[in-house]
């Protein structure tokens, strides 16, 4: 048996290549990982995790169910185009093997089976086999056509819009939709000229006979397998350098994620299996309000990712970016996108100011060892009303509160953390942390989910329990402490992104404002609810957009019919309120005039 | 020819404009939604630089109103209007040859900004409530302990993106400057801040009164917004700010904060635009034709802008416009 013919030599070198190519690069991005990361890779293998990255692999690298949830034509594409092909390999191996037995093929025998058949002088067809191919065929194909289509109608698809392409990956595209119709037009040529095939290649191999006839279908022969070969070399080649480079990463990255490996506040090699793993799928684009309110096109995750793969990312696009964590939720891939933005900006901006916190000094003024600590944030000090309603909250409660931060602690840090000044930021956190050991705090209350999610993610506080004020004003209402009126007054409720999406905080504010009165949702809510505009981690749109996001959102809000629109942070209570036609509350707010006396 | 020119707006604006317009020999007709004539000077004690009492200003300007016989119609507010004719919410409708909109300013709503807390903690006033307790006589009685320390905030709602008012209200700082003197006048031994981004002292006497502040009442100026106000157990208020000059971050107990709130563009400027060419400007004021020659004219024939409508200004200024306004309605007129 000989499996081997000129065109195939496309195929060949494609394949080679690939492979080097991939193999170095997981090899070395590898061995640049620090050593716990090493560690933690060697010792989950072999254990649960592995099982479940193994599952996971089929289920979301073959399958894609996660994009099927997105929406199930999307799905379908995908998975026509994944699965189909994988099933092409495999079935196509199977196929070798029951015509040859178990003979050692090289791996362009398996791939051009067809071919090499004929020229073997295998004559004798098995049609079951036949229509399996052909079968798996159509499948691929019509993923390939959705598609073509896609292109053209991306809200055919569920898509409103699709991403914008570079040159490479324009290039890789083209070669990858022209692999399966050419493949069908020589295995269709194949089937005309020397019988087999099924309904598809068969059919067509019958039609491509009558209208061009033996003679011309003859000479064709050769050169439509020299055209399959090099779509699927040129495809080959081009992928490590393309999106395509996500079929093969979205592996590694899987096991590696499930051994513990996580992308780090300062950048490093594992971040490349993160951001090579991104098929460029474009469905982060339309979750993103910077998109769909503001008309910005180029700063969304898909593009930031590609731009710091290529080494092109600017500071306009790494920082505008409101955090908002829409598009790291829909991710099919489970990007985290959140961390890498953060990363790159540390690597942009992190300039740490040696003496611009030597005020730190002599800063606390405070007295006492409450048991529950209360740190307001700065963005609750700007809007008193959150305070004064805390402080009769915990009088009515007759708490014993240590103020952390009127006369003594700083800023939770996380606004420098999400501009990149990282080391700044930690300043801070270390300054905090010492001053709510001094204080001996067994608990810490914060009104501020910007707070709450710098103190859960990035401080030590082993012993002391962090809560956001919605959790801490749920618990005094279900213990009993906390007596409220309930009236037939609506609210409907803005979850913040950070405590929602951030910090999987949904139910604690919607339990205490349904103790109050009857809860009205907006269309977007929990997961899916949007962010107000005004986050701090963008600091390139100007504040007339913040509004023009706000705004979008009250007016959502209002449809509800609520008399007043709740919110459980006070950034999003300052932006919400510049536009609302409704009253704007913090929740403590609403609790406080509830109080039973 | 129509010789009738509505007015709207009984400030000193419509005032002068409608004097001026009596002089030239046409029939001015004042509309005011207010029971009496003068607009916010009514509000105000004294008038930076001079410290002249503002009622010096109105009384003569209400007098010859009387005078010279103009048509006033008080509590009529003016619901829509054209070049030729107004129509009252009455819905009566009054005839004219041409319109001059005189309808001002808003104050900025001090309790937007509320990490100063102004409807929130007591003592924080803003510098329309300070005037009010000059006019009332309030500081004459002061009671209770005499404040040691007195804080007046400036540009509050002015150049202030997060409140989407852009623009400078002008008038404020040498409002601070004046109103600094007059509460060191009241309370010699206080000591008064003055906590400012930039001062800007353009008219005639200002920049001299900024350094009498000084010089003679030791009046401090600090450069530094203040970031966030709380409240203190003893009903003072505790401030927090950055001097930008030293780099320094500060803290300060006061007895008073007070906010030198800026202007605002009236939020019915919008429905002056509904159905007519006037445009209301980027900056929430009316856009005049231009910014020169024509800066009395809208983009409608016959409709003129006089005073703060298409831009903060002071009442010297506001004065002169009317004059000039007046003087282009009735040439205009005998076209």
């Amino acid at each position: 048996m000989s499996f081997y013919a000129p065109f195939t030599l496309p195929f060949i070198v494609g394949t080679s290549l690939l492979f080097l190519i991939v193999v170095w690069r997981y090899v070395s991005w590898f061995f640049a990982l620090p050593k716990a990361d090493r560690r933690l890779f060697w010792r989950s293998i072999p254990s649960m995790a592995t099982f479940k990255s193994l599952w996971e692999a089929v289920r979301e690298c073959l399958l894609h169910v996660r994009i099927f949830k997105v929406d199930w034509r999307l799905g379908y594409m995908h998975a026509s185009l994944a699965f189909g092909w994988f099933l092409l390999i495999a079935v196509g191996s199977l196929e070798t093997i029951a015509y040859l037995g178990f003979e050692m093929v090289p791996l362009q025998g398996h791939v051009f089976f067809k071919y090499f058949a004929v020229q073997n002088g295998i004559t004798e067809h098995k049609a079951v086999w036949d229509f399996v191919m052909d079968f798996l065929l159509a499948v691929v194909l019509s993923g390939v056509l959705m598609a073509w289509f896609k292109r053209l109608r991306s809200r055919s698809l569920g898509m409103r819009r699709t991403t914008k392409h570079i040159v490479g990956d324009k290039v890789a595209l083209s070669f990858l939709w022209f692999i399966f119709p050419l493949r069908l037009v020589a295995e269709s040529i194949t089937s005309a000229l020397y019988g087999g095939g099924s309904f598809l290649t068969g059919s067509c191999g019958a039609l491509l006979d009558r209208v061009f006839g033996d003679t011309l279908l003859a000479y064709a022969y050769e050169p439509a397998w020299w055209c399959y070969s090099i779509a699927l070399g040129g495809f080959f080649v081009a992928m490590p350098f393309s999106r395509y480079m996500h079929i093969f990463t979205e592996i590694p990255l899987i096991f590696l994620r499930n051994a513990g490996l996580k992308v780090a506040s300062r950048e490093k090699s594992y971040d490349n299996f993160e951001v090579q793993a991104c098929s460029r799928c474009g469905v982060c684009i339309d979750p993103c309000q910077l998109q769909s309110v503001l008309n910005i096109n180029d700063v969304q995750s898909v593009y930031f990712v590609r731009d710091r793969r290529y080494n092109m990312l600017t500071q306009q696009t790494a920082q505008n970016c409101l955090m908002c964590g829409r598009c790291a939720d829909r991710c099919p891939v489970g990007i985290d996108l959140l961390s890498l933005r953060l990363n790159s900006r540390e690597a942009m901006r992190n300039i740490p100011a040696e003496r611009r916190y030597d005020y730190f000094k002599g800063l606390d003024r405070s007295e006492g060892e409450g048991r529950v600590g209360y740190f307001a944030g700065c963005m609750t000090l700007l809007t008193p009303r959150t305070m004064t309603s805390m402080a009769q909250i915990f009088e009515a409660v007759n708490e014993q509160v240590w103020w952390a931060d009127r006369d003594g602690g700083v800023c939770c840090g996380r606004p420098l953390k999400l501009s990149g000044e990282v080391d700044s930021a930690r300043k801070m956190m270390r300054y905090n942390t010492d001053l709510f050991r001094k204080h001996n705090i067994r608990v810490l209350v914060t009104s501020c989910p910007i707070c709450l999610k710098v103190f859960k993610e990035d401080y030590n506080l082993e012993g002391i329990e962090v809560l956001h004020h919605s959790e801490y004003i749920a618990r005094l209402i279900a213990s009993g402490r906390l007596a409220l009126h309930h009236t037939d007054d609506t609210f409907t409720y803005h979850d913040p992104c950070e405590l929602g999406r951030g910090g999987g905080i949904y139910e604690a504010p919607r339990s205490v404002i349904e103790s109050v009165g009857r809860l009205l949702e907006a269309d977007h809510n929990r997961r899916d609810a949007l962010c107000c505009g005004s986050s701090l981690a963008n600091t390139v749109i100007n504040d007339a957009s913040q509004l023009r996001i706000a705004t979008a959102v009250t007016e959502e809000l209002d449809k509800t019919g609520a008399q007043t629109i709740v919110t459980a942070c006070p950034l999003c209570k300052k932006a919400l309120s510049r536009s609302a036609t409704h009253r704007v509350r913090d929740l403590s707010e609403v609790v406080a005039r509830a109080i039973v006396k | 020819m129509i010789h009738r020119v509505a007015v709207i707006g009984g400030g000193v604006a419509g005032m002068q404009t409608a004097l001026r317009l009596r002089e030239q020999g046409l029939e001015p007709i004042i509309f005011e939604r207010d029971t009496e004539l003068g607009g916010k000077v009514r509000n105000w004690h004294q008038l930076f630089p001079t410290f002249t009492e503002a009622e010096a200003v109105l009384l003569p300007l209400r007098n010859r109103i009387m005078r010279e016989n103009i048509e006033v119609r008080l509590r009529a507010e003016v619901k829509k209007f054209d070049s030729m004719s107004v129509t009252l919410t009455s819905g009566e409708r009054v005839e004219c040859g041409a319109v001059a909109l005189c309808t001002g300013f808003t104050l900025f709503d001090a309790r937007v900004k509320d990490e100063y807390g102004y409807g929130i903690y007591d003592n924080v006033f803003t510098s329309v409530d300070i005037e009010r307790k000059f006019v009332d006589g309030e500081f004459k009685r002061w009671q209770g302990r005499e404040p040691e320390r007195i804080a007046i905030l400036h540009c509050v709602g002015s150049r202030d993106e997060k409140v989407c008012q852009r623009h400078c209200s002008k008038v404020c700082c040498i409002t601070g400057v004046k109103q600094a003197i007059e509460l060191k006048k009241c309370f010699p031994n206080a000591d008064i801040f003055n906590f400012y981004m930039d001062i800007r002292m353009f008219g005639p006497g200002y920049e001299e009164l900024y350094h009498t502040a000084q010089r003679e009442y030791g009046i401090h100026f600090v450069r530094g917004r203040i970031s966030e106000a709380s409240p203190l157990m003893d009903g003072r208020v505790q401030i927090k700010v950055e001097d930008t000059l030293t780099g320094r971050p500060l803290r300060m107990s006061v007895d008073m904060l007070i906010l030198l709130v800026g202007m605002k563009g009236n939020s019915e400027n919008v429905h002056f635009t509904e159905g007519t060419a006037l445009r209301v400007a980027d900056n929430g004021f009316m856009q005049p034709k231009d910014l020169f020659a024509n800066n009395v004219c809208s983009q409608e024939e016959g409709v003129f802008y006089v005073g703060t409508i298409t831009a903060p200004k002071s009442i010297g200024e506001v004065l002169n416009e009317a004059v000039v306004a007046a003087d282009r309605i009735a040439d205009y007129l005998k076209k």
